[in-house]
């Protein structure tokens, strides 16, 4: 059930992140949608889904894109398998381990991108990158970071509702 | 506690694994089809995502327009919703007919050459590369190499075709190198992207007089891309009396953040190499 709606949906946000976020700039940064919910619904506590669906999304998104195929897909899992280490402790509930979980997934994203772009002999500045893409995506993704797991745990709740005992 | 925790590692190792098997057989060129199975789908979602996108964008950027519609629309809301979904439609075909005829104007005068219009859906989902998604692939008649312009200038050339979509290298990419030439001063440089966003072009014989505001054109050598189609101005120029070469700043004549319609050269006359 989860795959049936997640799939479809990591790749509708694939699209959007194409189509209409890359358009929509905050201080230069686009917010990376598809590693949003990725992280999101790891820190719901289905770390195996997202780690699949975090599979599935990268091959979207390089799809669409220069980089090689199976780069984000890479990516993606070690964020998910990251963002899921929290599963089951107590502080994962907490918001700032969740803006962390982002903050590191972000981290780790970005850097498997410009790894495999300086592997493939992409000219790339360095300082610049930094500067100008990684910290305002970073940013962008932080400020979307709580409503996307709150969106995350309420799909979750409508998928999965909790069981109550008499 | 301890299972789950390997059951995880190890299905995130085998994810990995099986991500780099695709990378691999990717780089080797083995997916080609199979990508083309996972973009079909996601292309056509892509390109009806960017219609609505440009759409609603033109109403908010256009101020003049947008309070003509409103007015507009507030009366036909009156009488008939189907009838204000119609104008809009209908206002939006035509904004495409203009650029379309911009576009056909720019062919006309180049009629030596053959060209093909497409619509972008989409951009590179990647901030670190500069490429745009079009709606043309080799179903159109699209091949590798294709150069991509519109009737402002040099948008960059086709990287990779699928049958319904192609890839578009853009002059600001990092990677990309265009061949130009100085219209005023008549001297040949080469038109590199900086990481940074900035156009330069570098190459330029420490003799010539390069001036601000000077046109710059692409020069047709090594045919890759046809001669005479302007890339951008002269904003600065950087000549330093130790350096063998001199290089000047420009500005694109193309705003590439607005693009919505290119035009794909299929044939033009390659320069003779003795000019």
């Amino acid at each position: 059930m989860t795959y049936l709606i997640g799939i479809p949906t990591i790749a509708l946000l694939a699209i959007l992140q194409t189509s209409l976020v890359s358009h929509l700039r905050l201080l230069e940064g686009r917010p990376d949608l598809v590693l949003l919910a990725v992280v999101a619904w790891a820190l719901t506590g289905r770390g195996h889904e997202a780690m699949i669906l975090g599979f599935a999304g990268g091959l979207f998104l390089d799809a669409f894109s220069a980089v090689p195929l199976g780069v984000s897909s890479a990516a993606l899992v070690i964020v998910a398998a990251i963002a899921s280490y929290s599963e089951g402790q107590f502080w994962g509930i907490n918001p700032i381990m969740q803006l962390a979980a982002v903050l590191v997934g972000s981290g780790v994203y970005y850097l498997a991108v410009i790894l495999t772009l300086f592997a493939t002999g992409q000219p790339l500045d360095l300082q610049l990158a930094f500067g100008r893409i990684v910290l305002p995506g970073v940013f962008v993704n932080l400020l979307l970071a709580l409503p996307t797991v709150q969106l995350a745990e309420g799909l979750l709740n409508l998928l999965h509702p909790p069981r109550v005992t008499a | 506690m301890l299972s789950q925790f390997s059951s995880k590692a190890l299905l995130a190792s085998a994810l990995v694994l099986l991500a780099g098997a695709v990378l691999i057989l990717n780089l080797g060129g083995y997916l080609g089809p199979a990508q083309e199975v996972i973009l079909s789908p996601l292309a056509a979602g892509q390109d009806w995502v960017s219609q609505r996108y440009f759409t609603i964008r033109d109403l908010m950027t256009s101020p003049r327009d947008v309070a003509t519609l409103q007015v507009q629309i507030s009366e036909l809301e009156a009488e008939n919703a189907q009838l204000r979904d119609q104008i809009i439609a209908l206002q939006e075909q035509a904004a495409e007919a203009d650029r379309l005829g911009a576009l056909l104007n720019y062919a006309r005068t180049r009629p030596e050459s053959r060209y093909l219009s497409t619509n972008v859906i989409g951009l590179d989902p990647s901030p670190f590369i500069r490429s745009i998604n079009i709606g043309a692939g080799s179903d159109r008649g699209v091949v590798h190499g294709m150069p991509v312009l519109t009737d402002e200038g040099l948008v960059g050339r086709i990287t990779e075709v699928t049958a319904g979509t192609s890839r578009v290298q853009l002059i600001t990419d990092p990677a990309s190198a265009v061949n130009v030439q100085l219209q005023g001063s008549r001297v040949d440089g080469l038109l590199a992207a900086q990481p940074n966003g900035e156009l330069w072009v570098e190459l330029i014989d420490q003799n010539a007089k390069v001036e601000p505001g000077e046109l710059v054109l692409t020069s047709g050598l090594g045919g890759t891309f046809p001669a005479g189609i302007p890339v951008g101005h002269v904003v600065s120029v950087r000549r330093r009396d130790f350096e063998l070469f001199q290089r000047a700043v420009i500005q694109p004549t193309v705003n590439f953040d607005e693009l919505e319609i290119v035009l794909l050269v299929a044939i033009f006359q390659p320069l003779e190499i003795a000019r």
